[in-house]
């Protein structure tokens, strides 16, 4: 099948950018979304053009890479999906698809559809962490853990950073990945003595980084690829406030 | 970039939350939360009009002669204007969080026709406030020289006047489809078991509230007989 792409091209930063329309031939529906922009910068450099720029890494809806506004949805129309989880099977003969990069102030565009996330890499710096002597393995049942904390932490835990929160939120708000990350040790023994000062200073980083407030409008959850739950921003809430009130 | 936040002093850590993004919206959430409870009372008051003339004029006048209400209207006019100045922030800091927008942006259906729409119902509510507050609080424009009971009809005698206010109290029923669940979860609340709850109760809040400011120019605008509204002889307070 032949798909009419219009995708987002820009040189760099400073230069502006504008939707481009190509048509992509010879596509078959066992083809990813990203094997058919493959064929399209194939298709690109056999004309000698410049091809299109993109990000992707595992192809298997792992590592957060592969980040596409298509049709204006994060990652694609599925739900619980990565764009490389996205198959042409999705699409007939004919169709036009718009492909956007990630827009957000903390997210400049490199080139094309390929954004800098580091943002997100500042933010875990600022406290996603514990810290921890090395050294042998402790005894594993020496710290008890409900299973639900483990299951709610692990949920929380499996986050991998892609950005679709900030993505498709209204206000480019950065709420449900700091969440995220707040809540995979809020909830665990491990995370306790750093509880306080954790929360506060990634609020910090966020708001230091321009992301937009949340507003609840909840797009971040509808387009999440691991199905992150929103009753992690309200746990950041109260993490906040908690941490407001009661540090030193 | 500043990252770790280094408050040794409890002003400055108040401050901070303040300015923090959290604590805008945590903010913003309680005096919205306390402007509805403030909604409750006025509709309860509003409604004795149902009752009669008589009694209505009676509560105005023992309201108005409370000497803690210029305290309470102060409260009041500071909800409004930290709920309003806090939004505002937050809009303008939403706007350039995100400099170049979406050639296409069609979301995957989480947003409501009331979260979509909280800046333009809140303007549309702080336009209304102003001139509900000018016309049947300060008494500008309308019957003169009349009891409240007289001129509220007076008012709601207007259909334009009617109209407006409907349409206005459909905008705080719509700004409230939003608000009520997103208060709560903006205070930390969210329960697999309640928050389906308190979505379906923030909606019927949203309902009721618009249903109760409504009925009153959709009764005495439209239906009632204005002959029998308000005989000047009967119509004043004791």
């Amino acid at each position: 099948m032949n798909i009419t792409l219009k995708v987002w091209r820009q040189k760099n930063a400073s230069q502006p950018g504008a939707l481009v329309e190509y048509t992509v031939k010879g596509i078959v529906p066992e083809m990813s979304f990203l094997e058919m922009l493959d064929t399209l910068n194939e298709q690109l450099i056999a004309r000698g053009e410049d091809p299109l720029a993109f990000d992707s890494d595992c192809r298997e809806g792992i590592c957060g890479m592969c980040d596409l506004v298509i049709d204006g949805r994060a990652h694609g129309p599925d739900k619980g999906a990565t764009t490389c989880q996205l198959h042409m099977r999705r699409y007939k003969d004919g169709d036009v698809v718009t492909v956007e990069p990630f827009r957000s102030k903390a997210f400049p565009i490199v080139k094309d559809l390929v954004v800098d996330r580091s943002s997100f890499d500042r933010i875990q710096a600022a406290g996603g962490f514990v810290s921890t002597n090395t050294g042998g393995a402790g005894e594993a049942n020496a710290i008890l853990i409900p299973h639900d904390k483990a299951e709610k932490a692990m949920d929380a835990a499996s986050c991998i950073g892609c950005g679709a929160c900030v993505a498709a939120c209204p206000n480019a708000s950065a709420m449900l990945f700091v969440a995220a990350k707040v809540s995979q040790y809020a909830l665990l023994p491990q995370g306790m003595p750093e509880r306080e000062k954790r929360v506060l200073a990634m609020r910090a980083a966020m708001d230091a980084e321009g992301f937009g407030h949340c507003t609840n409008e909840y797009e971040c959850e509808a387009a999440c690829p691991k199905d992150i739950k929103i009753s992690n921003i309200a746990r950041l809430n109260r993490e906040f406030f908690r941490a407001t009130l009661i540090s030193e | 970039m500043e990252a770790t936040p280094d408050c040794a002093s409890k002003p400055c850590r108040i401050f901070e939350f303040l300015e923090s993004s959290i604590g805008k919206k945590i903010m913003v959430a309680a005096a919205g939360v306390l402007l509805c409870g403030f909604l409750v009372a006025h509709l309860l008051g509003n409604l004795l009009m149902f009752v009669g003339g008589e009694t209505f004029n009676r509560y105005a006048e023992a309201l108005v002669s409370n000497p803690l209400l210029p305290l309470a209207e102060a409260g009041l006019v500071g909800l409004f204007l930290i709920h309003i100045v806090l939004s505002v922030r937050a809009t303008l800091a939403n706007r350039a969080a995100r400099p170049e927008g979406y050639q296409v942006y069609t979301g995957k259906g989480a947003r409501t026709p009331g979260s979509r729409t909280m800046a333009l119902t809140g303007t549309l509510i702080l336009v209304f406030v102003i001139i509900h507050v000018a016309t049947l609080k300060y008494q500008l424009g309308g019957p003169k020289g009349v009891d409240l009971f007289a001129h509220v009809l007076g008012w709601f005698a207007n259909p334009w006047y009617s109209i407006f206010y409907v349409l206005a109290v459909g905008g705080v029923g719509l700004h409230l489809s939003h608000g009520v669940q997103s208060a709560i979860q903006t205070f930390g609340f969210n329960h697999p078991r309640y928050t389906p709850l308190i979505r379906k109760a923030g909606l019927a809040f949203a309902f009721l509230i618009f249903a109760g400011f409504a009925s009153l120019p959709v009764y005495f605008g439209f239906i009632h007989e204005p002959a029998l509204a308000c005989c000047p002889t009967e119509g004043g307070s004791k």
